[in-house]
């Protein structure tokens, strides 16, 4: 088993121009140190139809209150900030900045973890006599024998069997070449709507580990 | 008029919900998703009303469940729509001090 940069074809240049913008990275980071509601905030708000910074604390009264902790209020006031600005980008954009800041949320929050170095983006995992899968993987955590692939989601209804067969076949491929890698879906949604969606797919899911919106945290933690 | 319970803001919350989805069956690829996305979302939403129902809402309950409300009944694709059927019971759910 062994990584490789995926190929730098056009999409990968047009999406590496969105993932590279400040904006992603400030979300990222923000998102990282959130509360569960403040990352619900972030997905409410970047979903939203309206982009009025009133309307939505009025619509979370919990972070924006008058009974809620000022430190938290003033997160909650830069989390709204920042996805007023995706909310406000043209769908398209708005779809490819959404899914480019789960992915850098799953990166730094993993690298809390393993560090750094060990944490790679839009990578490609090889195995002898496999031919390589088209879609790099989101991102991957490199170690040895201790390696990690993560795809990301937005929402819930992003999980296909295209993307769980993929994680599974990469796991089954490295177990062949007695090497270990866990495989996991990130979705920035909540656990319920995910394990709705999972329980309607046929591909296989049992070797697949789902971190949801609830659970982001455990990317960072030694529970992993 | 009685004071609004969190029975009561639930149950609007539930109606507005029903539209929501009634819009997101529009994509037939995923009538099934939806349809069960909806049941499970329904469910937690019940058992809410069942644990907390009697309980008086406060104002800023009411000013955030009606804002949300608000917000989906704004969705015209039904693309969006399906989003918000995950989105939209979170939201109320925080609102009243649930856990989604």
């Amino acid at each position: 088993m062994r990584f490789q940069d995926a190929a730098r074809d056009a999409r990968a240049v047009v999406y590496a121009g969105i993932q590279a913008e400040p904006a992603v990275a400030a979300a990222a980071g923000l998102l990282a140190e959130a509360t569960p509601a403040q990352r619900v905030l972030a997905r409410a708000v970047m979903n939203g139809e309206t982009t009025e910074a009133d309307g939505w604390r009025v619509t979370f009264p919990g972070l924006f209150g008058d009974g809620s902790d000022p430190a938290e209020r003033d997160r909650s006031e830069a989390i709204l900030a920042a996805s007023l600005a995706v909310a406000d980008r043209g769908e398209q954009v708005r779809s490819q900045v959404r899914g480019a800041i789960v992915e850098a949320l799953t990166a730094v929050l993993l690298a809390r973890q393993v560090g750094d170095a060990a944490v790679r983006r839009e990578r490609r995992i090889l195995f002898d006599g496999v031919a390589a899968e088209i879609h790099p993987y989101d991102v991957t955590v490199e170690r040895p024998g201790a390696a990690e692939a993560y795809d990301c989601k937005w929402g819930a209804r992003g999980i296909n069997a295209d993307v769980l067969h993929q994680l599974d076949d990469a796991r089954t491929h490295a177990a062949d070449e007695d090497e270990r890698l866990e495989v996991a879906l990130v979705v920035f949604d909540a656990a319920r709507s995910c394990a709705v969606r999972l329980d309607r797919q046929t591909a296989p899911t049992e070797g697949t580990r789902l971190v949801a919106i609830e659970t982001l945290d455990e990317l960072a933690g030694p529970g992993r | 008029m009685s004071d609004p319970t969190i029975a009561t803001l639930l149950a609007g919350a539930l109606d507005a919900y029903a539209e929501l989805e009634a819009l997101g069956e529009d994509v037939e690829d995923e009538w099934t998703y939806v349809t069960d996305l909806e049941a499970a979302w329904r469910e937690r939403l019940e058992a809410a009303i069942a644990e907390r129902g009697d309980e008086a809402a406060t104002p800023e309950m009411e000013a955030a469940i009606d804002r949300a409300a608000d917000e989906i009944g704004r969705i015209r694709d039904p693309h969006r729509a399906i989003d918000w059927l995950s989105t939209y019971p979170q939201v109320v759910l925080l609102a009243i001090g649930e856990r989604p």
